[in-house]
């Protein structure tokens, strides 16, 4: 594939982005509360074009909490959908601490690189999952609490 | 691919195409020189831009000396507004780049002209700030320029009232007050008379016609204040420098004659894209028509624009205040032969009426709000446009503008692209400055309505099968993207 010169802005995605936009992994369609979450999480804005919320399922094994489940819904471009997709294929089975740590670079290369302007996007999805984590931490604190006592 | 996207560009006309291959091959034989020349290959050159400018003349009934060629519309506009360098400027809120941002750089002050919630200027808010201009400085050389189409939504702007209001500031003491319009859009899609619209200036592109891409024209009236944008030269009667482009202008001629008799064959175009808006409202009842169009709805016409389709009884009487500026007769373009749909904003049919009634001298002022175009001077106010009060408008026979709400406006362009459709979008995730469209913004002030319109333009040559195809590709998109979107839809009506 050649490279577009710096003066034409690239639109074209990788085929990598185009089969998450098409083929989107793990979304929830219609009514997301049928998706029992011990987590969620939401970010951006309507306005500004992109929105994203993130939901997981959290199981343990090992001795460690892992992502067992998570479902997602985005309003916004290509590179939203996509890359949400492709954070959902990142983070399921991971455990939390590890799926924490995925940045928008590592979605990014997931998808096989993303027109720069779009990059924003991607560190979207990772925003979402955080807050998700977050959700669910908090949620379980004083449950945790309590069974120590 | 079925292309929908002609307001982008136009497909090369195979006449252009002749016309042009030719001129390459006179070049490739030696027999086409630079046209400021005096040889014979260079008179060869004179004589095919002269043909050009002649035919181009025709098409906007100018005289041939009045019609400058340039490198496309946006020199064209960028020259109008470097002639009116520190002179007051008028722009809509909703012109084109390239007259905003020239505009923003020369005008002082830059007067924004708002826009109602279907993109027609506020004629209120230019007579109130010309009627400032003639106590302050009467002695100014002053710019008013207004495109004849939106590109985004093919709204008509109301030119024959502004040339009014021109001629009269001109007879009150604004001795030096010029009327530009862009008309990029709209021309070869209705008829276009720069004597009967009274313009001083005018922009033509010729690709947007079906001609190459890199070739325009500026008409400008004799006895209009002039100054290049580009020196170095004395091309053009040393109004644009640069070598002459015979190649170009022998594209442009073509489709400059074919253009002259095509507004009537757009009639049939508009009759397709008013079929196509009733067949998406249909499919997907929660989607915004942003242009005006004509609805057949059980037997009778009706029309609408701005949301969704509304019914003459459901329309409620706070909408008709919105509706009832000073009711002039719909703006007519030159000629005023076009038979484009008029919107009604939601009022009935029998509102509509009394509106006309009241025409003739009897202005029905309703519940306008004053705020908006005072502190909308600069263009930096975020009133919403549904203040300003509306007047019935018109549209370009070839232009659709549909927002589909939770559904993002680059996705579903994709994805028509996927599934073999070109349209475009106001979205800004498709804009590259990351701002949704301006125009929009400017009618509604609604940023989601802006992200999720679609543009679909047609050409001469579109099909209803294509646009049947569209509409079965079309509703899936939308409502898978619609139902994987964090924005829940409203209850259907």
């Amino acid at each position: 594939m050649t490279k577009p010169s710096p003066l034409e802005k690239s639109w074209a995605y990788t085929e990598i982005v185009k089969d998450h936009f098409l083929n989107p992994r793990n979304f929830l369609m219609g009514d997301e509360r049928k998706f029992k979450a011990d987590g969620e999480g939401i970010v951006g804005n309507p306005i500004c074009g992109d929105q994203m919320l993130i939901k997981i399922k959290v199981g343990a094994k090992n001795g460690e909490e892992y992502i067992s489940d998570i479902g997602w819904k985005t309003y916004g471009c290509a590179s939203a959908i996509a890359s949400t997709s492709a954070l959902s294929e990142l983070a399921k089975g991971r455990s939390l601490e590890d799926a924490d740590k995925i940045t928008a670079k590592e979605i990014c290369d997931f998808l096989g690189g993303l027109p720069e302007h779009k990059f924003h996007c991607s560190i979207l999805g990772h925003q979402a999952l955080h807050k998700a984590i977050e959700d669910y931490k908090h949620k379980k604190s004083p449950l945790a609490e309590a069974k120590d006592k | 691919m079925i292309y929908l996207d002609f307001s982008a560009t136009s497909p090369l006309d195979p006449s252009a195409k002749k016309a042009m291959l030719e001129v390459m091959e006179l070049s490739e034989r030696r027999l086409l020189g630079n046209p400021s020349s005096l040889h014979t290959p260079g008179s060869r050159g004179r004589d095919l831009l002269s043909s050009a400018r002649k035919s181009v003349a025709n098409l906007v009934n100018a005289s041939p000396n009045e019609i400058i060629f340039t490198s496309g519309g946006s020199e064209s506009n960028n020259t109008v507004m470097n002639i009116f360098d520190s002179c007051p400027i008028f722009v809509s809120k909703i012109e084109h780049p390239s007259v905003l941002a020239p505009a923003e750089e020369h005008a002082e002050p830059l007067y924004k002209i708002p826009v109602s919630s279907e993109g027609v200027i506020s004629l209120d808010f230019l007579k109130e700030k010309l009627d400032f201009l003639l106590e302050s400085s009467p002695k100014k050389k002053i710019l008013i320029s207004v495109m004849t189409a939106n590109n985004e939504t093919g709204v008509l702007e109301p030119l024959k009232e502004v040339s009014t209001l021109i001629k009269e500031y001109r007879e009150k003491g604004l001795k030096k007050l010029y009327f530009h319009t862009d008309a990029t859009q709209a021309v070869g899609k209705i008829p276009l008379d720069t004597k009967s619209l009274g313009v001083d200036y005018l922009t033509i592109s010729a690709h947007k016609l079906g001609g190459p891409v890199g070739i325009g024209a500026l008409f400008v009236r004799t006895g209009a204040p002039y100054k290049p944008l580009i020196l170095g030269g004395e091309q053009e009667n040393k109004r644009r420098a640069g070598t002459s482009n015979a190649l170009l202008a022998a594209g442009f001629k073509a489709v400059a004659e074919k253009s002259f008799s095509t507004p009537k064959k757009y009639k049939e175009v508009a009759k397709l894209r008013d079929w196509l808006a009733s067949e998406i409202l249909r499919e997907l009842p929660t989607a915004k028509i942003l242009t005006a169009v004509g609805i057949e709805r059980e037997g009778t016409k009706e029309t609408i624009v701005g949301r969704e389709a509304i019914s003459s009884e459901q329309s409620s009487k706070g909408e008709l205040s919105l509706s009832l500026e000073r009711s002039k007769k719909t703006s007519r373009i030159s000629g005023g032969d076009h038979e484009g749909a008029q919107s009604t904003a939601g009022v009935s049919r029998g509102a509509l009426r009394s509106a006309r009634l009241d025409d003739d001298r009897n202005p029905t002022e309703v519940s306008r709000s004053e705020k908006d175009s005072d502190s909308s001077q600069y263009g930096k106010s975020s009133n919403r446009s549904e203040e300003i009060a509306s007047r019935p408008s018109k549209s370009l026979p070839n232009i659709l503008n549909v927002s589909f709400p939770s559904a993002e406006g680059e996705s579903t362009q994709l994805y028509l692209d996927l599934a073999g459709f070109a349209v475009s979008t106001g979205s800004a995730c498709a804009s590259g400055d990351l701002e949704p469209s301006h125009v929009i913004m400017s009618m509604t002030g609604d940023a989601e309505i802006a992200h999720n319109s679609v543009r679909f333009s047609l050409g001469l040559d579109t099909k209803k099968s294509d646009l049947k195809k569209l509409i079965k590709t079309l509703k899936p998109i939308v409502s898978r993207l619609q139902s994987i979107s964090t924005i829940k839809l409203k209850e259907q009506p």
